[in-house]
């Protein structure tokens, strides 16, 4: 008998065909975990310590984690089996999460300042003096105008607290840190189909695009979907296709990276659609069925954008994009994710729409293996509420931004200091956009040192970042391992709803959020005459969780905030199979997830006294609650008409394009030769501002060198480790370089967390400076070990402000450089940016809002709009 | 009070029999006047490290009379401590106070941070534990404080001498011989391990003369303890054999002959002669500590 001819290539070929047979076959040998995890043991003392469940926060994933205490002191944190979505995994970040709890420089006592802003010289004040003080301020800002208290929050997972703080107060001036972050995503998708992020089925997908995130280092929700990245790649053979600017670990795993010029994804999104249209690949009847435009009018929408227009602009070659298009078409199921990649920048909404457009045209929505819609659970409030300010802030609404529903909050310093709205005290909750906002110091340091534009800063924190060290009070946070907080975040395709706790006693006299909230409002109302005190009624931290959970159906038989104090979370789906790490059922078959969401059919209860409208939309007390589909009625999508928007009419209101496009950010266009793109990213170690100070982490990765292309590098001279000089239109830096081949020619990119001023000693490294040369513990190995000398550079200062017009997003992936090796009056670290110019650059971004100059000239398309006069008095939408 | 701060549990103080005695070197008597001398000094450093002063203590240190004794003890106050008015002087210190101690970028006199480098650690329990054992129980002050913090540690030892000089008067060598143990164990395993680098620190940090020469104080006054109780402890929060060159005082003119110039003379000849013995015990009854801990 002949022997089949085996080459390495027919061996490939029969591996890709065959994965769903291998997948099927029987495992009788597999690694082995010993332990699933879920307790722990005192290596000396040999007794089991004491497992307390909690939902990590050392980012925002939000992993189910187990601290393990020991004397009231967490001395390991690791993943919890129970939760849903981690299934008892926990990232380099969660395991460090003790630092901050015991950090030498974490604030314990009110602090006052004595000297200059900024000056550093503080007071100890005790909590009586400190929320005396706070209140005078309060009711002089309440009796002239509410919304002249401002607060600005960074992470809030307070689950309503902060809200209910300053609608207690009567200010609708709450801003949050959303537009630096993903909120131009945001607001491409939830017109669009209603929620603001997806949940792709990584595990069961065999092909997925991946249109600039780093989801197995980084993104939204890096622990658990970088899990089912993994198992789909390995377990499922699924082919992954990365479109980035730079070779992260994310596009270095994936089958292919494609190297994009920063802000075209959307161009080459929409260029596959074209491809797909063209070729009949697309899912005729779900876009018909599901989406507010028919295949005839999508087919000629995306008829202008051909693969040769997207090359042009991406780089990205014709061919590979119609390859890629077909392969995404012909594969099912497929899935797309995207992160900052395509939102931050100037028309960052657009991009998202024409990136997400790709799993709707192609009917792969709500199917196993596709583009799901996400999966969360609420919980409900503790009555009495208070009601909703009575007149508007323009911080928080800006009118020139009226779909910009998460806010513009890196636009507000130059809102400010324009008069635009007067603030007396301004509060800031987890927030430091002194370094985490475009522009850090030379903007929001310049408006938070001008006394008269705010003359009361009041920070609560844990710790002294660049902002906190810039304030008149300081109210001490707990960090996370010392609060309560409900959670849930549909960070997989099972909901689940979580608790954050105490694992141990609070630190010195710090208090947590709530009860410090809690604090300020029986100062201003101690005998309730004011009718505030109402709102806060409550003994603790638990008490309030009580009056969360105890009464949510099911949780509430389950044994309500028992059952999470317990578990962490609930529902507890099944047990984790220690051969697959996997969740299985009680014969030990994974759990399935649900499918299909928007066609879940109403119940007759639910169509009683419901009408249905001739577009089939179903509606009920004034809200529309379902759609009518071939006869059935479904619950549909979460949009006001309950179907898929490919067309967002509200958007062509204001001079938008409603259809899927793309708009190039103009000055990359008319870039010179010598001109770069920088952007930033994150590693794996590193979150916004508040991971330098943890050794473990800062031990990993301390230094962050300017990541630049083999062939740009050669043209300027310049090597790996050279200084080099960054210039921008608003500043300049020095840092090092780091020549590789993983990013693309035209672009350079510094990750950020590091370079910080502020933030203790080791984040600063400030624990070297010779004065302080003993500043920390000598015993301890880890701080007897810092043996670098580099902490990084910031890159923020050089970075301008600019708006995406609809989403209201920064376009941190906008800046034009020149980079040119440094110079012999540079040195290392040098960090600069102009007050001046950030504000020129803020006004050349305002210039893009629908109320611009420029908007216009950016649509030619919407030449039929009848101009902003038209929607002036209009209410603004978008967001949620 | 200071007292109440690590208040006496009676039920949980160990019995000793009374008719237990054991013979003393020195007689009874003089040894229970050098526990309570030195006590009184522990207080004083209690006192100055555990929160800012009060306008007591401030105005109990300004007189003439302690000033004088804490000259010939070897503290060289300049006028920021000797001449501003005592409310300028309040505001400063508790700035210092907050600056060094309390705040961000600051050197918490708090063991667990001076040696692990984090708040909470192992010396935290270990000295919480011993309170617990020998009958103290650690209370809040007018801020909340660690059970390893100097002041609390510092306290603890004042108590024993105090219980130790008690029982010494009332005949009882035995307890006092176990408590002397538990104070050398105390500071072995404790406060020998960093007060002495951790004064070295402060002497160079602080900006008000007041805490710069209460760090002198501190540091001269251990090393003398440490010396007295024929204890070798290595200090591990920067213990050095030698002291760079350019790091070491000046602390007398060079152009004089010298003559019992240095802080370490004066300390030493400070807490053994009788004389002086008095005076420290004079200055505790003169300084007001108690009251720092109990507003009402």
């Amino acid at each position: 008998m002949e022997m089949p001819k085996v080459t390495r290539r027919t061996f490939l070929k029969v591996s890709a065909t065959t994965g769903a047979a291998a997948a099927a076959a029987p495992r009788l040998l597999n690694a082995m975990e010993t332990e699933l995890g879920g307790k722990d043991f005192g290596p000396v003392s040999g007794v089991e310590r004491k497992a307390i469940p909690i939902n990590c926060h050392v980012c925002n994933i939000q992993d189910g984690a187990i601290a393990y205490v020991e004397n009231d002191r967490v001395v390991k944190l690791e993943g919890n089996p129970e939760h849903v979505s981690t299934r008892g995994r926990l990232c380099a970040k969660g395991n460090a999460g003790m630092w901050y709890s015991y950090d030498p420089d974490r604030i314990l006592f009110p602090l006052k300042r004595v000297g200059a802003r900024g000056e550093g010289k503080w007071k100890r004040i005790t909590w009586d003096e400190a929320l005396t003080e706070l209140a005078g301020k309060l009711n002089a800002a309440l009796k002239e105008d509410p919304n002249t208290i401002m607060l600005k929050y960074g992470r809030n997972r307070s689950g309503g607290v902060i809200d209910r703080f300053m609608n207690t107060l009567g200010s609708a001036t709450v801003v949050n840190h959303t537009s630096v972050c993903e909120s131009s995503k945001k607001i491409g998708m939830e017109p669009t189909w209603g929620p603001d992020i997806e949940t792709p089925d990584f595990a069961n997908a065999k092909y997925v695009l991946n249109f600039g995130s780093n989801i197995l280092e980084a993104a939204y929700f890096h622990n658990p979907l970088s899990q089912r990245v993994t198992e789909g790649r390995i377990d499922n053979q699924m082919k992954i296709v990365t479109f980035d600017v730079r070779l992260s670990n994310t596009a270095g795993f994936s089958d292919e990276w494609v190297p994009v010029h920063p802000g075209t994804d959307g161009a080459v999104a929409l260029a596959m659609g074209h491809v797909i249209l063209r070729d009949d690949l697309q899912d005729s009847d779900f876009i018909e069925t599901w989406t507010n435009v028919t295949v005839k009018e999508l087919k000629e929408h995306y008829k202008q954008y051909t693969p040769e227009w997207a090359s042009k602009i991406s780089g990205v070659p014709a061919e590979t994009i119609e390859r890629i298009a077909t392969e995404f078409a012909t594969t099912k199921p497929a899935t797309l994710f995207t992160y900052r990649g395509p939102a931050k920048h100037l028309y960052g909404s657009y991009n998202e729409r024409s990136c997400m457009m790709l799993p709707i045209m192609t009917g792969n929505v709500e199917k196993k293996g596709g583009y799901c819609l996400p999966r969360g659970m609420g919980w409900p409030q503790p009555s009495p509420e208070p009601g909703k300010p009575k007149k508007g802030s323009y911080l928080s609404h800006p009118t020139e931004y009226p779909l910009a529903g998460h806010k513009v909050s890196h636009l507000v310093p130059f809102w400010i200091a324009d008069g635009k709205q007067k603030i007396n005290v301004y509060i800031t909750y987890q927030d430091n956009p002194v370094y985490t906002n475009p522009g850090a110091m030379a903007v929001w340091g310049k408006l938070f040192k001008d006394e008269k534009l705010i003359p009361y800063l009041v920070s609560m924190s844990p710790f002294m970042g660049e902002e906190t060290a810039l304030v008149d009070l300081i109210l001490p946070d707990c960090p996370y391992l010392e609060r309560w907080e409900p959670e849930s975040m549909p960070n997989s395709l099972w909901p689940w709803l979580g608790i954050r706790q105490p694992v141990h006693k609070s630190l010195g006299e710090s208090r947590e959020n709530r009860v410090m909230m809690r604090d300020i409002i029986w100062k201003l109302d101690p005998d309730g005459k004011r009718g505030m005190k109402q709102f806060w009624n409550f003994k603790d931290g638990e008490d309030y969780m009580r009056q969360h959970f105890d009464n949510v159906p099911g949780l509430k038989e389950a044994g309500g905030l028992n059952f999470l104090k317990k578990h962490g979370v609930w529902p507890i789906y099944g047990k984790l199979d220690p051969r697959t790490g996997k969740v299985t059922d009680k014969t030990g078959r994974e759990i399935k997830a649900e499918y299909g969401l928007f066609k879940k059919e109403l119940s007759a209860g639910d169509m009683a006294g419901a009408a249905v409208a001739k577009d089939g939309v179903i509606s009920k007390n004034g809200k529309a609650i379902g759609v009518k589909r071939n006869g059935k009625n479904y619950v549909g999508f979460p949009t006001g008409n309950r179907i898929i928007n490919v067309r967002v009419d509200k958007w062509a209101e204001y001079g938008f394009n409603p259809m899927p496009t793309f708009k190039r950010v103009p000055w990359h266009e008319t870039m010179k030769d010598d001109e770069l793109v920088m952007v930033t990213f994150k590693l794996n170690v590193m979150k916004q501002s508040r991971t330098a100070a943890v050794k473990w982490l800062a031990e990993i990765a301390h230094s962050n060198p300017m990541w630049i292309g083999t062939s740009t590098a050669a043209k300027l001279g310049i090597k790996t480790g050279d200084l080099v000089r960054v210039e921008s239109r608003v500043g300049h830096l020095v840092t090092k370089a780091y020549v590789t081949e993983g990013i693309h020619p035209r672009t350079v990119a510094i990750p950020t967390g590091f370079g910080h001023w502020e933030y203790g000693r080791l984040a600063t490294l400030r624990l070297k400076d010779k004065k302080s040369e003993a500043s920390h513990g000598q015993d301890d190995p880890d701080l007897n070990n810092v043996w670098w000398d580099d902490k990084g550079v910031h890159p923020n200062n050089i970075i301008p402000v600019v708006a995406d017009p609809i989403g209201g997003s920064q376009g941190w992936y906008d800046t034009v450089v020149k980079v040119t090796k440094a110079g012999p009056n540079d040195k290392y670290g040098d960090s600069q940016g102009d007050w001046e110019k950030h504000y020129a650059a803020y006004k050349e971004t305002m210039r893009y809002a629908y109320t611009g100059d420029l908007h216009r000239k950016m649509h030619p398309e919407m030449a039929s709009w009848a101009g902003p006069d038209s929607v002036k008095h209009k209410e603004g939408g978008g967001g949620h | 009070m200071l007292k109440t701060v690590l208040k006496i549990e009676d039920g949980d103080a160990e019995e000793v029999g009374a008719g237990e005695t054991a013979a003393v070197l020195a007689s009874p008597a003089e040894t229970a006047a050098d526990c309570r001398s030195r006590a009184g000094v522990y207080r004083l450093l209690s006192g100055v490290f555990v929160e800012e002063p009060t306008g007591e203590f401030i105005e109990a240190l300004r007189t003439p009379a302690v000033l004088a004794e804490l000259a010939e003890a070897g503290l060289r106050f300049d006028a920021d401590f000797l001449t501003t008015p005592q409310d300028m002087l309040l505001e400063a210190l508790a700035i210092e106070y907050t600056t060094q101690f309390a705040a961000s970028g600051g050197f918490p006199p708090v063991e667990s941070v001076r040696l692990t480098g984090r708040y909470k650690q192992q010396p935290n329990f270990d000295t919480m534990q011993t309170y617990k054992r020998l009958g103290f129980v650690l209370q809040p002050g007018r801020f909340e404080v660690f059970a390893d913090q100097l002041g609390i540690e510092l306290m603890f030892v004042a108590e024993l001498l105090e219980r130790g000089a008690t029982a010494l008067e009332q005949g009882d060598a035995v307890t006092h011989r176990r408590l002397e143990k538990e104070i050398k164990r105390f500071w072995t395993q404790h406060l020998g391990r960093w007060v002495r680098g951790y004064s070295r620190l402060i002497e160079r940090t602080a900006e008000h003369s007041f805490y710069r020469e209460m760090a002198r104080f501190l540091g001269g006054f251990a090393a003398e303890e440490i010396e007295a109780m024929s204890l070798r402890i290595e200090d591990t929060d920067q213990a050095r054999l030698e002291v760079p060159k350019d790091e070491i005082r000046v602390e007398f003119n060079p152009n004089e002959p010298v003559c019992n110039g240095c802080m370490t003379d004066a300390l030493s000849t400070t807490l053994s002669a009788p004389d002086n013995v008095r005076r420290l015990e004079e200055m505790r009854g003169l300084n007001k500590l108690h009251d720092l801990r109990d507003p009402g």
